[in-house]
């Protein structure tokens, strides 16, 4: 993640360059915010769509950058942007709404309680390393990308924009088309299984 | 009084600060006692923090390869300074 002093202020700067239409400003915008933009349209579409989709996001974004007026955040603007292309294309949506938002905890974890509402079953860890140093772990880092491969589309989606490009709750309900109470339990759930993995993780090794 | 399994239900919310004061001070009174629920919030959120550091939406440079193709190819049917009130174009001929 990239951590800066003065987001504002650069981004203003790269807006401006991106209104000029500078081949530099695209290159840099487009390695900073695909990753985004590929999040929010997996959402919607399938993976193999979901490219194209951003492609031709970007080929449009060079002349409706004209037009940004920087009312919300230079990535905000470009995730609606990829989340209006989705929904135009999908009129007729069958995506599949895998989360059951009534449960806000998983079956595995909801399963450790008592039937007195006690753990039964504990959390077996101790998180004393910091994330930084867990990360450095390749064999789990490549388990994350592997569980959040497996996880429901929308719940992946919610937690990469949450959690990974730090949009605040109003922005990806928006972007997601989903209601503040289902982003919660999306997030919830979500993270639930990021946790189940990591505790296997620890104890056992095995992804 | 707040149980386990309905503090592991809003834990997300406690951790992101989503919960009423009420709620709150329930969770926290709740985690004064019971040293499961520590360790859950504390993972919960050591998993949240996980994801915040990983790039978890890693993007393969192919892709991005791709996308600076089309956009170059795309900026040089563009004019170089973009007029702020462009006229309609007195040449098209197509
Ligand atoms: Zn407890």
């Amino acid at each position: 993640m990239t951590v800066n002093a003065h987001p504002n202020l650069d981004e203003s700067r790269l807006v401006e360059a991106l209104k000029r239409g500078e081949q530099a400003a695209f290159t840099e915008a487009v390695s900073t915010y695909t990753a985004g933009m590929l999040a929010v349209a997996r959402y919607y579409v399938d993976p193999a769509n979901a490219e194209e989709i951003v492609q031709d996001c970007w080929v449009t974004v060079i002349d409706a950058v004209r037009r940004f007026e920087g009312r919300s955040g230079l990535k905000t603007w470009l995730h609606r942007i990829v989340a209006n292309r989705c929904k135009n294309l999908l009129r007729t949506s069958h995506r599949e709404i895998t989360t059951d938002f009534t449960e806000r905890l998983e079956p595995e974890l909801e399963s450790r309680f008592k039937t007195s509402g006690r753990w039964a079953t504990p959390p077996k860890l101790r998180f004393d390393e910091s994330a930084d140093v867990l990360l450095e772990n390749g064999a789990l880092s490549d388990c994350l990308d592997k569980h959040l491969g497996h996880l429901p589309e929308n719940q992946r989606s919610a937690l990469i924009l949450y959690e990974a490009h730090q949009h605040k709750s109003d922005d990806v309900c928006n972007i997601l088309d989903v209601s503040a109470s289902n982003l919660r339990v999306m997030l919830h759930r979500a993270r639930q299984k990021i946790f189940l993995m990591v505790e296997t993780f620890q104890e056992t090794g095995e992804c | 009084m707040l149980m386990c399994r309905e503090l592991a239900g809003i834990a997300s919310d406690y951790i992101d600060g989503e919960l009423s004061t009420g709620r709150r001070l329930s969770v926290q009174m709740h985690l004064m006692m019971c040293r499961h629920c520590r360790s859950f919030i504390g993972n919960l959120r050591a998993s949240t923090e996980l994801l915040r550091g990983h790039s978890s939406a890693r993007v393969e440079p192919a892709v991005i390869d791709r996308i600076n193709h089309r956009v170059t190819e795309a900026l040089s049917h563009r004019p170089e300074t973009p007029d702020p009130d462009p006229d309609p174009d007195p040449d098209k001929d197509r």
